[in-house]
């Protein structure tokens, strides 16, 4: 069981990535504080006595889980502008996603900094930009395979898929980021 | 041709995955004083809640502590712990009605034993009921 002290250092070391993570996917940052918020909350309340080392996995899960209420809880909201044919997938990997359909149909709402000038800003805004322009699920495993560095296996947990899929997801991402940097010319 | 990967193995994929990481995790450096803030509170909040929740969880343990030590099985715990809670009542009931079967037996020898000494008398009962009998005692008294 994780003492209280360890739940503390775990959720201070991935905090500012979930946060991150949940800007990616919702765009908006109070909805993204409130899904981290209740994620720890969650987490805590449910999962505290579980070992220290299933909770970055746990957490990862109930992260996804509540960035997919949320999308939910919007297109509830939006009901009445909205029509069960958006939901339909275009992906051929045969998995049903909502967030990638909502980053499909919502890309034109991408909110850019414009205070940065440094070079090194600028080169993480393209790449945040990027990962933004990613569909949900590719974006999902090419975060917690090498953002959370979670293995194949943990990652397939977390976003409940196969290891295949996973490694399909990350594939994709993978060549997706460095082709649209590389038309950028940016060079990592 | 122009669709040929960029990137061809899995190797050379992990590690622009993890450069891509470096960058990001640079990112997060930047955040601004609010939302820092705004997480560590929600942090704080969590841990908390832990607390709490593991206080419910002890408390409950506690409260069926008493029980669970007559406990055989999960389907025993509720028939011990409703007998258990019973027998003092029992224990009351049986209590009280001893008392007063004890109290009952005492008077009634009490009055057996005024009635045999009435019946014994040298005077009958119906004496004393006698008005003029009554006098008598009375201006005896006096």
């Amino acid at each position: 069981m994780a003492t209280e002290r360890e739940l503390s250092d775990f959720l201070k070391s991935v905090e500012k990535r979930a946060f991150k993570r949940s800007i990616y996917h919702v765009r908006d940052e109070e909805a993204a504080l409130d899904i981290v918020q209740d994620s720890m909350m969650k987490l805590a309340e449910h999962y505290g006595d579980k070992p220290a080392a299933e909770l970055p996995m746990l957490f990862q899960r109930i992260l996804s889980n509540c960035t997919l209420d949320w999308f939910r809880r919007q297109k509830t909201r939006n009901a009445l502008f909205s029509n069960m044919s958006d939901f339909e997938t275009s992906g051929d990997d045969g998995d049903f996603d909502l967030l990638e359909t909502y980053s499909l149909t919502d890309s034109s709402q991408l909110v850019e900094s414009a205070e940065d000038s440094t070079r090194r800003a600028q080169i993480l805004r393209e790449i945040e930009t990027e990962i933004q322009q990613l569909p949900g699920r590719q974006r999902e495993a090419f975060l917690m395979r090498y953002w959370e560095d979670m293995d194949v296996a943990e990652t397939a947990a977390a976003m409940g898929c196969s290891e295949g899929s996973v490694k399909t997801h990350c594939s994709r991402a993978v060549q997706a980021l460095s082709k649209a940097l590389k038309a950028k010319g940016i060079q990592l | 041709m122009t669709n040929l990967p960029i990137i061809q193995s899995q190797k050379e994929a992990d590690r622009f995955g993890r450069r891509i990481a470096v960058r990001l995790t640079a990112g997060t450096v930047e955040l601004p004083y609010a939302i820092t803030e705004r997480l560590r509170a929600a942090r704080v909040q969590a841990v908390d809640r832990r607390r709490a929740a593991n206080l419910v969880r002890a408390s409950s343990v506690f409260a069926s502590g008493g029980a669970a030590t007559l406990a055989f099985g999960d389907g025993g715990v509720s028939l011990w712990n409703r007998i258990a809670s019973a027998l003092p009542l029992i224990a009351l009931a049986a209590g009280l009605i001893l008392i007063h079967a004890v109290q009952d037996d005492r008077r009634a020898s009490e009055v057996a034993e005024v009635d045999a000494a009435l019946l014994t008398d040298d005077l009958p009962p119906s004496a004393y009921a006698d008005p003029g009998f009554a006098q008598f005692l009375k201006s005896g008294r006096n």
